[in-house]
């Protein structure tokens, strides 16, 4: 999977920019707030069709225009796929090879990326939420017609909590409760079968890159049974909650409240956790994800490695810069710094300066 | 600039009242009909005066007609014993292209979404189920739409129904004719495989 080109118009700060890329290396530097993580987020996009920083949408318009774009054009396995998205303030309109998409899934796979940003560490520690959006957006690339599953989902799990809030009598909620029992325990259904295929590579490589003796661990809110049995277990919960349910007006069991544990040494580290084991533990499982793709689709997905040069000091991370230096797939990382652009591995790759959203191909020796 | 010529603006306001229609169109189907000959423009506005004026819903079964009850339920030869639910006209006259189904009909004008605040009252299922009381039916045939709507309505109704002891069934998740099964997207081939019966 590689990204031979990007052209955007009007995308944040980014007024104009067509950028050839090295099929490896891509170094993208410059001071910081010139647009250099808004360069990845671009790439990110047309990868996920969503911000890594949970923008919205006509926040990644740039403020004096109505509309942005971007295009690109991918080479998958031998073949080439333009993709585009015109981003519009209240949507987004994305193409593949000039041909709008009926479903947003359409347009997942045919660029896969793995993301690392340290702005998702305090997923590690925050909320379910943030654990679940790791998950989510780990399965999606693997598997774009979850995205259906999901939306079909929220938008259930909306409106029961709207009947729940109105008061509705349980046979008014009977159909959305049963709807929201077919389409929950299919999406737990998927998250735990990912899990299972993950979690051998997440155990080594984990012990590879800085966990040292430690052992690791992922564990689903929901113990993992089959799929009729998840089906029976979320109805029977729904039940023995319906009276609290109503009560508050909000549907207090499915996929929406679960959660993911990051174990270590059978401990959460969410309560006990030092930073640092937070950070291994987060970059073992994108590791995993990208030895997962390798498996799955027998082509490297595209790395995105945002602001990740502070972590070249950290000794803790050597093995984890060993696993990303040595893959074969292409590869976008960006810096603020100078010591990263001395690295000698990255001595092969391509070099472009960001500066006040002007992007220039460049050399570090020059910039 | 359209404001200097109010009749003109007045035009291109209603048009894009159109669902699907946005300003743009609007202006260009206005101009369209500016350069129309005199009768042309006539025949239109009497067109759509004359549906409004001589169609109404079937008290029967919710279908547009001009006259009450509509000629589907007033055709003795359609099977009596099978009716198809649907959640708008437009559905109606699509099974009804298929001729693939000889009985009668009824229209709810919707589906179940509280988020838009639509419950069973909106909807013509009240009728519907006086209608189901008064006997002879063996078959309710439900067609809503295959949206999270269109199932929670189909759930909802064969709850309602199955008291009465009639026998409910739902449209199946089909693969499109002609298709070939590669390029069906997932969803539908999950369906149509969940949806699976005996040759
Ligand atoms: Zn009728």
């Amino acid at each position: 999977m590689i990204l031979e080109n990007l052209k955007l118009r009007c995308y944040r700060n980014l007024t104009e920019a067509d950028i050839a890329w090295n099929e490896h290396f891509n170094i993208i530097y410059g001071q910081n707030a010139q647009g250099k993580t808004n360069l990845l987020e671009a790439i990110y996009l047309l990868g996920h069709l969503k911000s890594f920083r949970g923008a919205r949408g006509n926040e990644l318009i740039n403020h004096a225009e109505e509309t942005a774009w971007v295009g690109a054009v991918v080479t998958q396995g031998v073949v080439k796929h333009r993709l585009e998205i015109g981003l519009q303030k209240n949507g987004r309109n994305p193409r593949i090879d000039g041909k709008t998409v009926q479903k947003l899934s359409q347009f997942l796979g045919y660029f896969r990326t793995v993301l690392f940003t340290p702005e998702e560490l305090s997923n590690v520690k925050g909320f379910p939420a943030g654990r679940r959006a790791l998950l989510d957006r780990a399965i999606l690339q693997t598997e774009p017609a979850y995205l259906d599953r999901v939306q079909e989902y929220d938008r259930v799990l909306r409106q029961r909590n709207q009947l729940l809030k109105q008061q509705a009598d349980d046979f008014q909620l009977a159909p959305w409760t049963e709807a929201l029992v077919r389409t929950g325990s299919r999406i737990r259904h998927d998250r735990q079968v990912y899990l299972k295929r993950l979690l051998p590579h997440f155990c080594q490589v984990y012990r590879e890159i800085g966990g040292g003796q430690e052992s690791a661990g992922l564990n689903y809110s929901i113990e993992q049974m089959p799929l009729e049995q998840l089906t029976a277990h979320l109805a029977g919960a729904l039940e023995r909650l319906a009276l609290r349910e109503k009560k508050l007006g909000l549907t207090l069991a499915g996929p929406h409240r679960d959660d993911l544990d990051f174990l270590v040494e059978g401990r959460s580290l969410r309560a006990f956790g030092s930073q640092g084991q937070q950070r291994s533990f987060l970059l073992a499982f994108k590791a995993a994800q990208v030895m997962d793709l390798e498996v799955q689709f027998k082509e490297p997905p595209v790395l995105l490695l945002d602001d990740l040069a502070s972590e070249l000091d950290n000794r803790r991370q050597e093995g984890f810069f060993n696993f990303l230096l040595n893959r074969r797939g292409q590869v976008f990382l960006t810096s603020a710094q100078t010591p990263l652009l001395t690295e000698p591995v990255l001595q092969t790759g391509s070099f472009f300066k960001v500066d006040q959203g002007m992007v220039t191909a460049t050399s570090p020796e020059r910039g | 600039m359209l404001d200097s010529i109010p009749s003109f603006a007045r035009l291109v306001a209603e048009l894009a009242k159109f669902p699907g229609v946005g300003n743009k169109t609007a202006t260009r189907l206005a101009f369209f009909l500016l350069r129309q000959p005199k009768g042309q423009a006539e025949a239109l506005a009497g067109a759509i005066l004359d549906l409004q004026r001589n169609t109404r819903f079937c008290s029967v079964c919710f279908h547009i007609t001009e006259q009450d009850p509509c000629a589907l339920c007033c055709d003795p030869g359609r099977d009596a014993t099978l009716l198809c639910v649907v959640e708008e006209p437009q559905a109606l006259l699509a099974i009804e292209r298929s001729r693939s189904f000889k009985g009668l009909y009824h229209v709810l004008h919707g589906a179940l979404s509280p988020l838009d605040g639509i419950g069973p009252e909106d909807l013509k299922i009240a009728p519907l189920i006086s209608r189901l009381e008064q006997g002879g039916f063996q078959e309710i045939l439900i067609a809503t739409n295959f949206t999270v709507e269109g199932d929670a309505t189909a759930l909802y109704l064969a709850k309602l129904i199955q008291p009465l002891g009639i026998r409910v069934t739902r449209l199946a998740y089909g693969i499109p004719m002609g298709s070939e099964l590669e390029y069906v997207d997932e969803a539908t081939v999950n369906r149509a495989v969940e949806g699976r019966r005996d040759i």
